[in-house]
């Protein structure tokens, strides 16, 4: 509609477009609790029909991105736009058509599963069918029955079902899979993998590594209230400048070995980086088999046993333990 | 409107469910009204304590009254009109006849005249006498079939203070229900907004109006539902009569109703937890329940409690309720209660408003 007439239009410059394209427009967000600044400066781009996700540790600030996104938190500073509408003069409008799931599962009390669906559904000008939703989240033999007496996963699933209510265009899921069973994890997958094959937007945070990587089309990581970097999975991966990741443990007489540090490691050729493990050391190369080789070497030279040798391909995780220099869950 | 009907729906349907509710506002008041009225209620009801007063003095009026004397289910006392209608209104009659001077004679013409005084808030009390009274007339009419003697009654109920206390407790029960039924709203809307429901609502397009006023209309709804039941066994199991008009009923629950809601917004806006909001609005329930008049009368409370009565929203409504039920009153005669009623609705409600907070 609007985007294919601005897409037309030859005067358009290339990031004109891109803005044209974008479902949501995040510029310069601040948000501060008293003195301390929870977001912090934050610019966002999130493309239409695209599975975006957010990522980073605790407190990073990525709920009260999302929840001023929503509309349910007043930024200080900053602007939103969501579907070329802005979030402080058209939240109604905009609450229309987007779905939210928080990160804190709450239902009322005292309803069912039905009801409640029924009750966020009349919220809306026009409500998807209640049984396909359950049916979608797996919950139709549940549909009778209350919160109470739902487990933690279940009133989750719940919960995602409420966001998917009005046949949202732009569908926010505030860790969706935290406290799912792996078989109720991939059933989320697949039903995030079909929003986005029905054209929709989806903006999701989570702690998982390898949910970012299989499921999102792109990622922002955040640390400290602050982006730290936005890309794909893939392009994030190849700022690290490695192939591969070697993992091993060096051990001298049985016991692990203080002798070998990280900055040696790097020294080593094809190498773009070494850290330390709880145990164990991990090296990125370049080169995988000029380094194993020298490596092999090194330990030789050394007296040094290597015990759990891994090689691996560079993982999300190891880019997020590069820009914030710890574990997303430390 | 939708959204509204929905949340509305919602609303009565949780209600409806939480049992703690039902138990505090509708089960208090009708075991309340079972104990007492099977307690105390039916006293009394069974001999007529009949006030007779003779100013006649003819031969025809004292066989009258010797006729009465002989019916065992009759009581007679015989005095002066002042001290017989003045003991009606005490409660120690329950119905009091006067035969003027001339009623003999009057009689042997056929056409005679007696005046009959009923205590009107004893339904029970005020049938029996008037199938007493009905009674002696009728056989007085066929004895003197001869001369088609006649006697009409003239019948005037009398305000008394004899209700039975099935009678007063009903309009106290009815007042201290509204009371539990409505001010826990603001334990309602605490937990909401502590779990977090009221953040999942603040993300859809629901107006923050339809909330509050989806919530006000269902307590409305159900303490209404409620009173009907209440009241319902009250009339069915006790003859308790409501003798003033049902609308002027329906009006000051409602008033009562709205202002115990205004005063449980007021706690919602204030308190942070959920514990917090119960914790205080039974505290001020507790009290209330027993200081406003529910089961027993506050007339005899000791002076310094007076003040702190006189405040009770509760106080008024009771007040209210039973000078409707029990003695008939127009919404214009209870007008001070309702207006101190008001009073507190729109207290609370700017109070609410200006500390609400959503999240
Ligand atoms: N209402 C609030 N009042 C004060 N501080 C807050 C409030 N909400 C969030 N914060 C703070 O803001 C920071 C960011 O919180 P936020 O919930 O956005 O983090 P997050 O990235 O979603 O973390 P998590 O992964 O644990 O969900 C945290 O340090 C938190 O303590
Ligand atoms: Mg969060």
């Amino acid at each position: 509609m609007a985007q294919t007439s601005t897409l037309s239009n030859p005067l358009i410059t290339q990031a004109d477009v891109s803005f044209a394209e974008a479902m949501v427009n995040v510029k310069g967000l601040v948000k501060r609790y008293g003195r301390f600044v929870a977001v912090n400066d934050v610019s966002l781009s999130i493309r239409r029909g695209e599975i975006f996700g957010v990522l980073g540790p605790n407190g990073a600030g990525k709920t009260t991105t999302l929840e001023i996104i929503e509309g349910i938190r007043k930024a200080d500073a900053g602007e939103v736009i969501v579907d070329g509408l802005d979030v402080r003069t058209h939240r109604r409008a905009i609450q229309q058509r987007i779905g939210v799931q928080l990160q804190a599962t709450t239902l009322f009390p005292d309803l069912t599963a039905c009801e409640t669906i029924n009750l966020f559904g009349a919220l809306y000008p026009h409500a998807t069918n209640t049984a396909e939703l359950l049916a979608e989240v797996g919950l139709t033999e549940k549909a009778s029955a209350r919160p109470q007496d739902l487990s933690g996963g279940q009133r989750q699933r719940l919960a995602l079902a409420l966001a998917l209510v009005n046949n949202p265009t732009l569908v926010f899921l505030d860790e969706p899979t935290s406290g799912l069973d792996p078989q109720s994890r991939r059933m989320l997958w697949d039903t995030v993998l079909r929003l986005r094959e029905r054209g929709k937007t989806v903006v999701l945070t989570t702690h998982f590594m390898d949910e970012a990587q299989t499921l999102c089309d792109r990622i922002a990581i955040m640390d400290h209230g602050m982006i730290i970097a936005q890309d794909t999975p893939a392009g994030l991966i190849a700022t690290l400048g490695a192939s591969a990741a070697i993992t091993c443990e060096f051990t001298e007489n049985g016991a692990p070995s203080h002798a070998i540090t990280a900055t040696e490691l790097r020294a080593l050729p094809g190498v773009t980086d070494a850290r330390d493990g709880l145990e164990h050391k991990v090296i990125y190369t370049a080169h995988v088999e000029q380094t194993l080789v020298a490596l092999l070497q090194y330990a030789a030279a050394r007296s040094v046993t290597m015990n759990h040798l891994q090689v691996n391909a560079p993982t999300l995780e190891d880019v997020f333990l590069k820009l914030t220099g710890r574990g997303l869950r430390d | 409107m939708k959204a509204f009907f929905a949340m509305l729906w919602a609303s009565v349907v949780m209600l409806s469910r939480n049992r703690v509710l039902l138990i505090t506002s509708l089960g208090l008041a009708v075991v309340s009204i079972l104990i007492f009225g099977w307690l105390f209620g039916s006293n009394g009801a069974s001999t007529l304590s009949l006030g007779v007063v003779d100013q006649d003095h003819s031969a025809i009026s004292q066989q009258i009254v010797a006729n009465l004397k002989h019916n065992k289910s009759l009581v007679v006392h015989e005095g002066s009109t002042d001290a017989e209608t003045q003991a009606l209104r005490n409660g120690q009659r329950g119905a009091v006849i006067v035969m003027p001077a001339g009623f003999g004679a009057a009689f042997m013409q056929g056409d005679a005249a007696m005046q009959v005084y009923y205590d009107q808030s004893s339904p029970v009390e005020q049938a029996i006498a008037q199938a007493a009274v009905q009674s002696i007339i009728a056989s007085l009419n066929q004895q003197s079939s001869a001369h088609t003697a006649h006697v009409t009654l003239h019948e005037q109920a009398v305000n008394t203070h004899n209700l039975r206390q099935v009678d007063w407790l009903t309009p106290g029960m009815l007042g201290m229900l509204l009371m539990w039924a409505n001010l826990p709203v603001g334990v309602t809307l605490v937990s909401w907004r502590k779990e977090g429901i009221m953040k999942r609502l603040a993300a859809t397009p629901l107006r923050p109006s339809a909330l509050i006023g989806s919530q006000i209309l269902a307590r409305l709804l159900l303490s209404l539902g409620q009173g009907v039941i209440l009241l319902a066994v009250a009339i069915f199991v006790f003859k308790v009569q409501i003798i003033g008009s049902w609308m002027a009923l329906l009006a000051t629950t409602t008033l009562g109703a709205l202002a115990m809601l205004a005063i449980g917004f007021v706690i919602g806006s204030f308190a942070r937890t959920a514990e917090v909001a119960d914790a205080i609005s039974m505290l001020i329930s507790f009290p209330m329940m027993f200081l406003g008049g529910s089961y027993f009368p506050t007339s005899s409370a000791p002076a310094f409690l007076a003040p702190l009565i006189n405040v009770l929203p509760l106080s008024y409504l009771n007040d209210a309720l039973r000078q409707i039920i029990n003695n008939g009153a127009s919404l214009a005669s209870v007008q001070t209660d309702l207006l101190v009623l008001a009073g507190w609705l729109v207290a609370a409600l700017l109070l609410s408003v200006r500390a609400f907070r959503w999240a």
